[in-house]
C-alpha cells in the first residue's frame, strides 16, 4: 500500500515536471517613488496564478520558471499605493526586467486582505471594519509576541493575554477564547483550554496580520463571536535569503523599594535565525528561534526555543502545495497575581515555586490550485498538539495533552464580473488527555457558502451562512458527555462606493463559540487558595449578534477619515464564577450582554509625508443586562495615538495607549482567591518610543532600533493583581541577505 | 494638524503621573469592599444615612449603638461619623476605616432609618449586611486590629430586601 502510495506521488511529480512548458523569467526590483529607496518587503504577485515573491532588502525580486504568455503583475507593500502592470509578456528561456515604484499612501484603501470574506479583496470593498498589522510595525515595537502586536490596533485592548474585540471578551485567564485566531487561514486554538497560545505564533516569518471586527462564524465557525485574527505568514521568495533579528531589553529598577525585589538587572533577550531558498519548483525555509525572559517580577522566568520550518513545491503555476511545521517548547514560572500592592512584584506565597512546561507544536498542509480564471479551490489542514505539565519545584502537579486536526476544503468561483461564490466544508476532531479535564474526545463538521454580487457598479452585497455541528463523548461514539446543539450562522454586507473617495457599509453577522473542554469538565481544586473548580457538562454554546454601519472618507491625498457604530448582543456568556457558599468555581451560562459604541479613525500625512499620524479612538458601552450593571472587565475608552517621522534613514516612532480603567470587576475573585488589593487599577495611558537606523545605503543590510517601552515608566494593571512591564529599553538589529 | 505633535507632547505628559503606586504605611484599621445587590436599594425616603459600624460589644441594637458611640472609651465606632453618610445608590464602595487597636466583634453596615437619633425607644439603626470571614457563614467574625496593623479584604455585601436578622 504504501509503496503505491509512492508510485502515485511520484508519478504526479513526473508528470508535471514534464509537463512543464517553455518558461522565462521575471526579475527587478523597486523603490519608494519620492525617496528612490529600495522598498523592502513588496509582494509581487503573478494575477490569476499562485506565484508570487517578496522583495529581499535590497528591494531586488526573482520569479522564475514561468511558462511563456501574458501576466498582469500586482506590487503591493502595506504604506504604499499598490500597482499592477498589466500585459507583460514573458518571453521563454528570457528574463523580463521591471524597474517599479510605489508611492506612499497613508492609507489602507489598497491593500488586500483575505480574511473579512475567505479569498482576496480590496480593503475598501469589504462590509466590516478590517484593521492591519504590517511586519515592519511588528519590527518596529520589538513585538515578539502576536499579543504584544495587537495593543495598538484600534478597537483592540489586550487583558494581559486576552485579547478583546470591541470589549467582546472579558476576562477568563484565556480560558475559551472569544477571538478565533487563525494561522494562515486555519484556526489555532488549543483543544484542551480553547486558549491562544500567543507565544508558539512565529513572529519572525509574520506578513501580516488581519484583525476583523465583529462575529465572524458565518464563514469561521467557533469562537468568532468578537472578531477573527488571521496571521498570514511570508511567501517563500525564489531567492535566497538569510534573516535574522536580535533583540535585548533591560527593564527598569522599579522606582519603589518593595518592588525591587531581585536589586539587579533583570533582562529580556532573545532571537530569530531563518534561511529560506527556492530550488527550481521547491521552496523551504528553517527558522529557529529562542527567547529568555528574566521578567521584572518574581517567578516568571520565561524562556522558550522554537522551531520553523515551510516546504512548498510549485506544481506549475497554478498549483501549489505547502507544508509548515511548527514547534516550541517553553518553561515558564507561575505568576497569577500579586502577593500585594506594596509587593506588586512578587507572587502570592503560593505560587512561589510554580511553573509550567509546555510543547506545542502544530503541522499544517495546504494546497492550492486555480482550475481556470473563474474557478479556484484549496484544501488545508493543520494538526495542533498542546502538551503541558505545573508543578511546583520540579514536583508535577497535572498534565494535559490536547490534540486537534481540522481539514478545511474550499472553493471560489467567479461566475460572472458581478457576482463571486464562495463555499467550503469542514471537519475537525479533538482528542484530550487530562489529569484535571477528563479524557475526551470531540469532533465537528460544518459548511459555509458566501456571495458576493454587485447590483451596481457602485453597490455590493454579500450574503451567506455556515452550519455548524459538534460533540464530545466520554468514550468514542459511546454515549455523549456534552451535547451542543447545531449551530446556524448568517452574515449579510452592503458596501456603498458612493465616490471614489467615499465608501459606506453596513453588516450583520452572528457569532457563536461552543464550551472548551476545560470549561465542561475541569475538576480540581486550585492549589492556590481554598477555592475548587467544578465541571459543568451541560454548557450551551455561547452566541453573538453583531451590526456594524461605518463609512470611509479621503479628504485629499494626505488624511483619511473612517466611523463605525456597532453593536453587539451577547448570550449564555459563559463565566467562571464564584459561589461563595460552596468555595468552587463553575462555569455556568449566565450573562445576556449587549454592547454598544463607535470608532473613530483618522491617518494624516503632514510636513510633506515627512510625518505620518495615525489615530483611533473607541467608546464601548459594555451591559450586563442579566444583572442591570456594567458588564465586568471591560473599558470603555480606547484611545490610540501613533506619530511616526521619517528622516533619511532614520525613522522616529511614538506610540500612546490609553485604555480607561476597568469598572467592574469579580469581587468575589477578589475576595475569596484572595487577591490582596485585587480591586486597585487606574487608567493605562503609556507612551513606546522608537527610533531606527537603516543603514541599507551604505552598503550593509542592516537596520539598527533603540525602543523604549513605557517610556514614563507608568505603573498600571491590565489584570487584577498583575503590575504590567515597566518601562523597558530595547536594542535590537535586523538583517536580511 | 500642525498641533499634532504637541498633542503628542501633552499625552506624554500626561502618562507622567506615574500610574499605581505602593500604599501608604499601615494606620490601624481595615479596609475592603462593600457591594450593594443588584436593585435592591431602597425608596430615597427610607435612607436617612448609611454607616458602616465596627463595635468591640456584641450583641447589639439601636440603644446599644448609640451609647457605645459615646462611651468613655467608645466601644462603637462609625464610618463615616455621624455627621456624614456612606454614598447611596451606588454599585460598591471602597473604604479605608481607621480605628484604634482593639478585637472588634461586629463589623457591618447600618441603615439609620429615623431622623430622631436622641428617642432610644425608637428604632434608629436597622442591619443591612455583616461581614463573617469564609470559615464562619452564619454569625459575624471577628476582627482583631494590633498595633500599626491594617487589615485588607474586608468586604461585606449589602442586599436591603434580605437585611440580616434583627436586632444585630
Amino acid at each position: 500500500m504504501n509503496n503505491f502510495l509512492l508510485y502515485i506521488i511520484l508519478a504526479s511529480l513526473l508528470h508535471s515536471a514534464a509537463a512543464q512548458p517553455e518558461t522565462g523569467s521575471l526579475a527587478g526590483s523597486v523603490m519608494d517613488t519620492k525617496t528612490r529607496e529600495p522598498l523592502s518587503g513588496v509582494n509581487i504577485i503573478l494575477r490569476k496564478t499562485i506565484r508570487g515573491t517578496v522583495t529581499d532588502s535590497r528591494g531586488n525580486f526573482k520569479l522564475k520558471g514561468i511558462p511563456a504568455g501574458s501576466y498582469d503583475v500586482t506590487c503591493s507593500l502595506i504604506g504604499y499605493t499598490s500597482d499592477t502592470l498589466r500585459q507583460l509578456t514573458i518571453q521563454p528561456e528570457q528574463e523580463l526586467r521591471l524597474e517599479v515604484q510605489l508611492t506612499q499612501a497613508p492609507i489602507q484603501a489598497e491593500q488586500v486582505v483575505v480574511t473579512a470574506g475567505r479569498r482576496e479583496q480590496s480593503l475598501q470593498e469589504v462590509p466590516v471594519s478590517v484593521s492591519i498589522v504590517s511586519s515592519k510595525m511588528i519590527a518596529d515595537h520589538v513585538s515578539v509576541t502576536l499579543d504584544d502586536a495587537l495593543r495598538y490596533v484600534p478597537g483592540v485592548n489586550m487583558m494581559q493575554d486576552q485579547v478583546n474585540i470591541r470589549g467582546s471578551s472579558g476576562y477568563s485567564r484565556g480560558v475559551g477564547s472569544r477571538v478565533l485566531i487563525l494561522i494562515d487561514g486555519l484556526p489555532y486554538i488549543t483543544g484542551d483550554t480553547g486558549e491562544i497560545p500567543w507565544e508558539t505564533i512565529p513572529m519572525f516569518q509574520v506578513d501580516r496580520i488581519e484583525v476583523v471586527k465583529g462575529a465572524g462564524s458565518a464563514l469561521y465557525g467557533s469562537s468568532a463571536l468578537g472578531g477573527v485574527v488571521n496571521v498570514i505568514t511570508k511567501e517563500i521568495g525564489d531567492a535566497p535569503e538569510f534573516r535574522f533579528r536580535l533583540f535585548s531589553g533591560l527593564y527598569s529598577r522599579p522606582a519603589y523599594t518593595g518592588w525591587d525585589w531581585s536589586k539587579k538587572n533583570r533582562w529580556n533577550t532573545g532571537g530569530f535565525l531563518s534561511y529560506a531558498d527556492r530550488i527550481g519548483s521547491f521552496g523551504y525555509l528553517v527558522s529557529v528561534s529562542r527567547m529568555t525572559d528574566e521578567s521584572y517580577r518574581e517567578n516568571d522566568l520565561y524562556q522558550r526555543w522554537g522551531v520553523y520550518s515551510k516546504l512548498n513545491y510549485n506544481f506549475s503555476p497554478y498549483q501549489s502545495a505547502t507544508v509548515s511545521t511548527n514547534i516550541q517548547w517553553r518553561s515558564h514560572g507561575e505568576f497569577f497575581w500579586w502577593k500585594s500592592l506594596n509587593e506588586a512584584t512578587r507572587p502570592a506565597d503560593s505560587q512561589l515555586g510554580g511553573e509550567v512546561n509546555s510543547a506545542r507544536g502544530s503541522v499544517s498542509f495546504a494546497y492550492k490550485e486555480i482550475l481556470s480564471e473563474k474557478l479556484f479551490y484549496s484544501l488545508k489542514a493543520i494538526y495542533f498538539g498542546n502538551f503541558w505539565q505545573d508543578g511546583f519545584y520540579g514536583h508535577v502537579n497535572n498534565t494535559s495533552a490536547a490534540h486537534s486536526a481540522q481539514v478545511d476544503i474550499q472553493a471560489t468561483s467567479e461566475t460572472s464580473p458581478q457576482n463571486t461564490l464562495t463555499g467550503g466544508i469542514v471537519a475537525n476532531y479533538d482528542r484530550i488527555f487530562s489529569d484535571i479535564f477528563g479524557s475526551h474526545p470531540g469532533a465537528g463538521a460544518g459548511f459555509y457558502i458566501q456571495d458576493e454580487f454587485a447590483l451596481h457598479p457602485s453597490l455590493k452585497l454579500t450574503a451567506g451562512f455556515r452550519y455548524d455541528w459538534q460533540r464530545i463523548w466520554k468514550e468514542l461514539f459511546a454515549s455523549p458527555a456534552a451535547t451542543s446543539p447545531s449551530q446556524l450562522n448568517p452574515k449579510i454586507g452592503l458596501v456603498v462606493t458612493a465616490s471614489p473617495t467615499t465608501t459606506l457599509r453596513a453588516s450583520y453577522g452572528q457569532g457563536f463559540r461552543y464550551p472548551s473542554m476545560s470549561e465542561l469538565f475541569t475538576s480540581v481544586n486550585t492549589g492556590l487558595s481554598s477555592i475548587t473548580i467544578a465541571p459543568n457538562d451541560s454548557l450551551k454554546p455561547e452566541r453573538s449578534v453583531s451590526f456594524e454601519v461605518g463609512g470611509s472618507q479621503w479628504l485629499g491625498e494626505r488624511f483619511f477619515f473612517d466611523a463605525a457604530f456597532f453593536q453587539n448582543d451577547f448570550y449564555d456568556l459563559i463565566e467562571g464564577g464564584v459561589k461563595p457558599t460552596q468555595f468552587v468555581i463553575q462555569f455556568n451560562n449566565v450573562t445576556r450582554a449587549r454592547i454598544r459604541g463607535f470608532e473613530l479613525g483618522m491617518k494624516a500625512d503632514m510636513l510633506k509625508r515627512l510625518i505620518n499620524a495615525d489615530i483611533s479612538y473607541t467608546y464601548i458601552d459594555p451591559l450586563d443586562l442579566s444583572q442591570n450593571t456594567v458588564l465586568k472587565f471591560r473599558p470603555r475608552h480606547l484611545f490610540y495615538a501613533s506619530l511616526t517621522a521619517h528622516y533619511w534613514q532614520w525613522q522616529l516612532e511614538t506610540n500612546y495607549r490609553y485604555v480607561s480603567r476597568i469598572e467592574a470587576i469579580d469581587e468575589n475573585l477578589v475576595r475569596l482567591a484572595p487577591i490582596i488589593d485585587g480591586n486597585v487599577r487606574v487608567p493605562c495611558s503609556v507612551v513606546d518610543v522608537g527610533l531606527t537606523y537603516n543603514l541599507t545605503n551604505m552598503g550593509l543590510p542592516l537596520n539598527v532600533g533603540f525602543t523604549i517601552k513605557n517610556l514614563t515608566n507608568y505603573y498600571y494593571v491590565e489584570l487584577l493583581g498583575n503590575l504590567s512591564p515597566v518601562r523597558t529599553y530595547y536594542l535590537s538589529v535586523e538583517s536580511a541577505w | 494638524m500642525r498641533f499634532f505633535p504637541l498633542i503628542m507632547v501633552c499625552v506624554v505628559l500626561l502618562s507622567c503621573d506615574g500610574g499605581l503606586a505602593p500604599l501608604p504605611p499601615a494606620e490601624p484599621g481595615f479596609s475592603g469592599t462593600i457591594t450593594f445587590a443588584p436593585g435592591s436599594w431602597p425608596s430615597a425616603d427610607s435612607l436617612v444615612n448609611l454607616y458602616l459600624v465596627a463595635s468591640k460589644i456584641y450583641p447589639l441594637d439601636s440603644a446599644k449603638v448609640l451609647n457605645g458611640l459615646f462611651s468613655v472609651p467608645p466601644e462603637i465606632f462609625l464610618y463615616p461619623d455621624l455627621t456624614k453618610s456612606l454614598p447611596f445608590f451606588v454599585d460598591s464602595i471602597s473604604y479605608s476605616f481607621p480605628l484604634p487597636p482593639g478585637t472588634y466583634k461586629y463589623v457591618g453596615v447600618i441603615q439609620q432609618v429615623s431622623s430622631d437619633l436622641l428617642n432610644l425607644g425608637v428604632r434608629v439603626f436597622r442591619v443591612v449586611g455583616y461581614y463573617d470571614d469564609a470559615s464562619n457563614r452564619i454569625s459575624p467574625s471577628n476582627i482583631i486590629i494590633n498595633d500599626n496593623n491594617h487589615v485588607n479584604n474586608i468586604n461585606i455585601r449589602v442586599d436591603f430586601r434580605h437585611p440580616p436578622p434583627q436586632p444585630f
